[in-house]
């Protein structure tokens, strides 16, 4: 026991969100500075105490909240070195959505409404994150779930709603199968908490169907919102929703909370040696595989251009769970990094479609011509964005794709090198267009909806400077971890710690 | 006197006073229930600290005297009833939606609660005939209350509730000439495996199934639920249909021959994930907002049942935590779900699931309730509902040869979701809002509200409930 405060750090970091969410809804709309300083002075906090909290747990205390909740398995909100990772990525990307939401919407109706569900959806996120053991997941889980539905149809058109139904339908079929696979489980043994290497060696003989039967239910539960093949459709329907928060199901929650769950059912439920033992490996790497292929070839086909960044979404978080599934300690680092290599990417790259479509009317890839000569700033971070997506060195995107590569080949994989350069030529095959349609086309003499939301100028005044600020930051950050990838504060150094303590305990 | 008996003497007390002076007086009978309230929890309290007590009226033992039992569940289902009874007539006073003030509902209501808590606390088939009987003319009368176009449901409703008791009566007729007993725990020492023991039990089962509205025997309560008041509604599916299901899960549990009961068991079962999927799909397809409640609760029934049987059928004990779990979090969440459909269709002018087109705008809060208590519905975490499959799914998961019964609460899962979400999908509609014909009540709604927190705040105190469940037995 080290005093009070780091029992109750995990619960301050859901609730950091979680109440400032619930005042938000109480407010009226012309409650315009009240809401705003709410929503920065969350989104600060948070980002402190999860500076606190990096800094207790490099200095070796430990942050843990439990209370009873279920017979064998109680609510626990822990802070290991995965979760930091996922919640360090998670506060730093709310705070510059937050700030993207709030110039996006300026002026657009029910916001109080909005930023309610959005602190909700990010306090789900962090209970993801800090959860201790699958019951906790699990409850968390959903409620992400249902704090994201009214995000999806906030605009309310008949277009919106149809999104909402089809990710609803997704989303609940697969918490219904997480759910049935963590009861599962808990039949079992019980739900303790995680652990490095897994918990469910002692049963691995006796109960090997159920076993296998609770990691199917479970990677069903989690690869619909992965979204990894066949259980993938919700989310190009979701592009319909505000730029903010396909940011957020993107990078920041959604998305990441089903990869997220993939390496904790993984590495800390199931074990390196168990899904060895049981042979689960294979499936979900050739599942992976597939998902990185068809998720890529489908990109090349979309016009609109948030259909190509989902399609993209779609590949390039299998990343994630390949490197998951190769089950090798080289792999496993690049899977952890590509966590937050992919988040600040991707998150840069929607934040950067939806400038375009607030400031000049840019929805389809075909009206991107010239842009890059009236948005230089927006463009030049989609550009590098882009680049960071196809690997090419020393961008974040490079480091992972590196790491994956000679983590297959160190656990003899090697046909896994074949997929990622097919899956490398079909991202420059489908961004490289962009880039030489926003740079090197002639720009329209007239732009499809231009809107006033800057001084017109090219430059620092191209758009609304809360559009462009997160937009500079994550590039920035995108860059620095790609290129301090050696340092000991990269996000890949962290992943290095993870998964030494997976491989050796 | 125990707090037991007293919790029970203050609505009837209540009932007669009202009757008496011809009173109308909601706020008279919301005191008495928070009264009653009280009581029921001091009887929980000491059944806790001391365990489960008989309670012999007038100082006569059975067979002779009439027998009362609080045990866990007993006392539980005190608190329960009078939670839910005031919850409902603070609404019912409060709301100018209700239907109900300055109306019989009131006197009727306290009968109704008096009715129930003297069939938790019995423990004697006649006496059980008497409430049962008391049950369904109260659960009738107050149909009527709605006016004349309730008369039709609630006629059907008053028949089938008497053929049902007269199936009753027969199957406890026969008991009686076969054993000369009607104690439940004196028969159950006695019962033996024979034909007129099976047909008796099938009388009874066929009268209770038919009460509680169990599936196939379902047809009557969607009509009668929906042309009800809505605090009537409320009442009816969040208590009237558990009384029957106490009774029938008493018998079984208690009476029937082993061999028997293993038997029936999956027919229970089976009937249970019929009344899931079926209930489910009624629901889903009905463009009435109260049917689309009422079918709710037919569904809902099916996990009980689902669990009786599987309970019988495995003479495993744990599923009645989770078959009671199952009835208590639905009863809430019903109460809930009914106010607030029932208030936003009165505010709204329709009674059209469509016309709750943009009713996450127009009237958030009645419709945060409606699909936080669909929530709990769903089973999702952590709500009471959720707590509920939780229990019954470990023993579904135990051994391979058990894991198709899962499958049914996996569809039983998804069908609820699905109905529960057609509504929250319109809500979020937009495009094309239905204007209020009224201002929307804001206390009202939050009113609706209540019922459904309170039922995901079970969840923080599941863990002792069911390990007080499964140690003390029920």
């Amino acid at each position: 026991m080290t005093g009070a405060w780091t029992t109750f750090l995990p619960l301050a970091l859901v609730l950091s969100s979680l109440l400032p969410g619930l005042i938000i809804f109480t407010l009226r709309e012309d409650q315009v500075r009240l809401r705003i300083s709410l929503n920065l002075l969350a989104a600060t906090l948070k980002l402190c105490l999860v500076g606190v909290m990096l800094w207790g747990v490099d200095r070796g205390l430990s942050f843990r909240f439990a209370i009873d909740f279920l017979p064998g398995g109680g609510l626990v909100l822990q802070a290991d070195a995965t979760s930091l990772q996922f919640i360090t990525l998670s506060a730093v990307l709310w705070l510059a959505t937050t700030v993207y939401a709030i110039g996006y919407l300026e002026n657009s109706p029910l916001r109080s409404r909005f930023f309610g569900y959005f602190s909700l959806c990010v306090s789900a996120t962090m209970g993801v994150a800090l959860a201790g053991n699958m019951v906790t997941f699990l409850l968390f889980y959903e409620l992400l779930t249902l704090a994201t539905f009214p995000l999806v149809v906030h605009r309310g058109s008949k277009k919106a709603l149809h999104a909402g139904r089809v990710y609803l339908a997704y989303t609940m079929g697969g918490g219904a199968l997480l759910l049935m696979g963590v009861a599962l489980l808990h039949s079992l043994i019980g739900s303790p908490e995680f652990q490095p290497g897994g918990y469910l060696g002692p049963m691995l003989d006796a109960h090997r169907p159920s076993l296998i039967l609770a990691f199917a239910l479970m990677i069903a539960g989690l690869g619909v919102k992965a979204a990894l093949i066949p259980l993938h459709g919700w989310l190009p329907q979701a592009m319909v929703a505000p730029a903010p928060v396909s940011a957020l199901l993107h990078a920041v929650a959604v998305v990441k909370a089903g990869a997220f769950g993939i390496i904790r059912v993984v590495f800390d439920v199931y074990g390196v040696e168990q899904m060895q033992a049981l042979g689960l490996a294979t499936p979900l790497l050739a599942l992976a595989a597939a998902t990185i292929l068809y998720g890529s070839l489908k990109a090349l086909q979309q016009q609109e251009l948030k259909k190509r960044l989902a399609y993209s979404t779609i590949s390039q978080v299998s990343y994630i769970t390949l490197g998951v599934a190769l089950l090798g300690p080289l792999a496993a680092v690049a899977a952890l990094a590509h966590l937050v290599h992919q988040g600040l990417m991707k998150v840069t790259l929607f934040y950067c479609a939806g400038n375009f479509a607030e400031t000049l009317g840019i929805h389809r890839i075909r009206e991107m011509d010239g842009v890059g000569k009236r948005m230089p700033v927006t463009m030049t971070a989609f550009t590098l964005g882009a680049l960071g997506m196809i690997g090419v060195p020393p961008t974040a995107g490079f480091i992972t794709k590196w790491y994956l590569g000679i983590g297959a080949l160190d656990v003899g994989q090697d046909w896994v090198l074949l997929v990622l350069v097919a899956s490398g030529l079909l991202n420059a095959a489908y961004f490289m267009p962009l880039i030489y349609r926003g740079w090197f086309s002639a720009p329209p003499a007239q732009w499809p909806e231009e809107r006033n939301l800057g001084n017109g100028k090219p430059g620092l005044g191209e758009t609304h400077w809360m559009l462009l600020a997160p937009v500079i930051f994550t590039t920035v950050l995108s860059l620095l971890v790609g290129i301090f990838a050696n340092t000991e504060l990269s996000p890949l150094a962290w992943s290095q710690l993870i998964i030494d303590r997976q491989f050796d305990p | 006197m125990s707090a037991a008996l007293l919790s029970l003497l203050v609505p009837l007390f209540t009932a007669l006073l009202l009757l008496l002076l011809r009173l109308r007086a909601g706020g008279l009978v919301i005191a008495a229930n928070a009264l009653s309230l009280g009581l029921a929890v001091m009887a929980l309290s000491t059944v806790v600290s001391t365990g489960t007590q008989q309670l012999n009226l007038g100082g006569w033992d059975a067979p002779l005297g009439i027998r009362f039992e609080l045990g866990p569940l007993t006392a539980s289902l005190l608190v329960f009833t009078a939670l839910v009874h005031l919850l409902v007539a603070v609404y019912a006073e409060r709301s100018r939606h209700s239907q109900t003030r300055d109306t019989d509902f009131w006197p009727l209501s306290c009968l109704l609660h008096t009715s129930l808590a003297a069939l938790w606390l019995s423990r004697d088939l006649f006496n059980w005939y008497v409430t049962l009987e008391l049950l369904g003319l109260v659960a009738v009368a107050m149909v009527i209350l709605s006016g004349p176009k309730a008369h039709a449901p609630a006629l059907r409703y008053l028949l089938l509730s008497l053929a049902a008791s007269l199936c009753y009566l027969l199957g406890v007729a026969l008991i009686y000439g076969q054993y000369g007993v009607l104690d439940i725990r004196l028969l159950a020492d006695m019962v033996t495996d024979d034909r007129v023991t099976r047909l008796a039990l099938l009388l009874l089962t066929l009268g209770l199934m038919l009460k509680a509205a169990l599936w196939p025997l379902h047809q009557w309560l969607p009509a009668a639920h929906a042309s009800a008041p809505t605090a009537v509604s409320a009442l009816l599916s969040a208590l009237v249909v558990k009384g029957p299901l106490f009774i029938l899960w008493m018998l079984w549990d208690n009476l029937a021959p082993v061999e028997l009961a293993r038997q029936a068991g999956v027919f229970f079962a089976v009937a249970g994930i019929a009344a899931l999927i079926s209930g489910g799909w009624a629901a889903l397809r009905t463009p009435w907002i109260k049917v689309l409640v009422a079918y709710s609760t037919v569904a809902q029934l099916g996990y009980a049942l689902l669990a009786l049987g599987l309970l019988l059928h495995w003479q495993d004990p744990t599923l009645s935590t989770a078959l009671w779990l199952f009835v208590i979090a639905h009863g809430l969440a019903k109460v809930s779900m009914f106010l607030a459909a029932g208030e936003m269709q009165a505010t709204l002018g329709s009674r059209k699931v469509s016309a709750l087109k943009g009713a996450s705008q127009t009237m958030p809060i009645a419709m945060f309730a409606f699909a936080v208590a669909g929530g709990s519905l769903v089973g999702l975490p952590p709500s009471g509902g959720f707590v509920a499959k939780w229990v019954l799914l470990q023993p579904l998961f135990s051994q391979p040869s058990h894991w198709p019964w899962a499958l049914g609460v996996l569809l039983g899962t998804l069908a609820s979701a699905a109905y529960v979400f057609r509504v929250v999908a319109i809500a979020f509609d937009r495009a094309d809002p239905n204007r209020p014909d009224y201002d929307p009540d804001t206390s009202a709604q939050w009113l609706a509200m209540l019922p459904a927190l309170v039922v995901w705040a079970m969840a923080l105190m599941s863990e002792p409930v069911i390990r007080w469940f499964g140690e003390a037995g029920l």
